[in-house]
């Protein structure tokens, strides 16, 4: 897999590793435009410059308000609910989890059951407009506990400012209201998963979005990208989480 | 008051026991709570047209439980009953709701309510009942949230937003701390004003009104 030798630093995978057929690319492009979707890729997917990248507001970058953008963005957080279902499933499938304590097992096995709930929900939303279930390469994190545990906090922080960068976005008040309870959720699971680990569930007061000036961006030199079905539109994709 | 789904917080009469996990709970209930708020319609039933001015009515009715929360945590602190990792939620989690009412000051300026006179009583008595009515209290303040979420504009969704994820973590914190599962649902149930304020008070609090 041309892994460089494990170091005892967790190597929390880009967005562009794990990004196998370019879902998480082309979803990102319809949301907030090509430019910040390929700078998002790129960054470090716990980093700080991620983080306030996503949550930051929207520049005039991306579609003008209305139907099509919402569509536009939902599928941006569909194609991050199935990265996050497909992560948890795959730790599940691989036995990863059943190497875990009780108290972490039941974490993880309840955090999968949710994001797969919420590419249920997303999907129902969209009907058929929504995107088919991307193809991701979790670059081994899953196949150990703390690694997986480690990159989880780091997915689910990212899927928290996600949600505050892009609700206010939306223009149907009561699909950017309904986001609101998956934001808490997806930020319960991040102070749960930080609990697990031992560190303070809590971060800043605020979960403030940031500016895009003095990014750090960490470059991984190799990805795998494989090309994507074009079929994802007429086809009901079976979820199989 | 817009019509919303599901009760919020447990009132008090739900005894927090010091139990790990119940696992059922967690995934039986997570799966089937999901579609209730988004299957019920877009836009909701009677979910009142956001306006400048509701948006400052929400966000006072906001100040007011922010106003309890971070009185109760200082009062708690200073009750001296608390020690290890609840005593750290209630000064980190403490401050952070001053901040909230800083931010909610600010944003409302001159419309701010004023800091209220609160009274606990003795909720923050022993660690045990402190535990209990903070958990009311965290989760009263994420389900009157997501009751006004459709209610709000833009503005206020996009300021509210950084706020209600906060309120959240702190939730899964003292779920935690009480032995119940940090996040219960695939998607929070939101609760309305009286349904908030029915729950604070079954909980022993005053909602400051």
């Amino acid at each position: 897999m041309g892994e460089p030798a494990k170091t005892p630093e967790v190597i929390i995978p880009t967005l562009e590793r794990v990004d196998r057929d370019g879902a998480l690319l082309e979803a990102l492009d319809a949301a907030v435009g090509r430019t910040r979707a390929e700078f998002l890729r790129r960054a470090a997917m716990g980093s700080a410059a991620l983080l306030g990248a996503l949550a930051a507001p929207a520049t005039a970058a991306g579609a003008p308000p209305g139907k099509k953008r919402d569509t536009a963005i939902l599928n941006y957080g569909l194609a991050f609910e199935y990265l996050q279902a497909g992560f948890y499933t795959e730790a599940e499938q691989l036995g990863t989890i059943r190497e875990m304590s009780q108290e972490q097992a039941l974490w993880a096995r309840t955090l999968g059951a949710h994001e797969r709930a919420h590419v249920r929900i997303l999907k129902k939303v969209l009907g058929r407009s929504a995107v088919g279930k991307p193809s991701f390469n979790y670059r081994g994190v899953t196949e150990d506990p703390d690694h997986f545990t480690q990159t989880a906090v780091a997915m689910e922080d990212l899927t928290v400012a996600l949600l505050l960068g892009q609700a206010p976005r939306i223009s149907d008040r009561g699909i950017r209201a309904a986001l609101f309870s998956l934001l808490t959720v997806e930020a319960r699971h991040a102070a749960w998963a930080r609990h697990i680990i031992g560190v303070r569930p809590i971060g800043p007061a605020l979960d403030r979005p940031k500016t895009l000036q003095g990014v750090d961006r960490v470059v991984r030199s190799t990805h795998f990208i494989v090309s994507r079905p074009r079929t994802s539109r007429s086809a009901s994709p079976r979820f199989t989480g | 008051m817009s019509k919303t789904n599901a009760a919020p917080a447990p009132a008090s009469r739900q005894q927090a026991t010091r139990a790990v996990f119940l696992a059922k709970g967690a995934l039986a209930g997570g799966v089937l709570a999901t579609g209730v708020l988004w299957l019920g319609g877009r836009t909701g039933r009677a979910a009142q047209a956001p306006s400048r001015a509701q948006d400052e009515r929400i966000f006072n009715f906001a100040l007011g439980l922010e106003y309890l929360q971070a009185g109760f945590y200082a009062h708690a602190v200073e009750q001296g009953a608390l020690s290890g990792e609840l005593l750290e939620f209630a000064k980190t989690v403490g401050e952070q709701e001053r901040e909230h009412v800083a931010y909610l000051r600010d944003r409302l300026g001159t419309a701010a309510r004023e800091e209220p006179e609160l009274d606990f009583g003795d909720l923050g008595a022993d660690a045990d009942r402190f535990a209990r009515a903070a958990f009311v209290l965290e989760e009263s303040g994420v389900a009157a949230y997501i009751g006004q979420g459709a209610n709000l504009t833009v503005e206020a969704v996009r300021a509210a937003a950084p706020i209600v994820a906060v309120e959240a973590r702190h939730a899964a914190w003292i779920s935690d701390l009480v032995g119940r599962v940090p996040a219960p649902r695939a998607a929070d149930a939101a609760g309305t004003a009286a349904q908030v304020q029915a729950a604070l008070e079954a909980a022993g609090f005053t909602y400051p009104g």
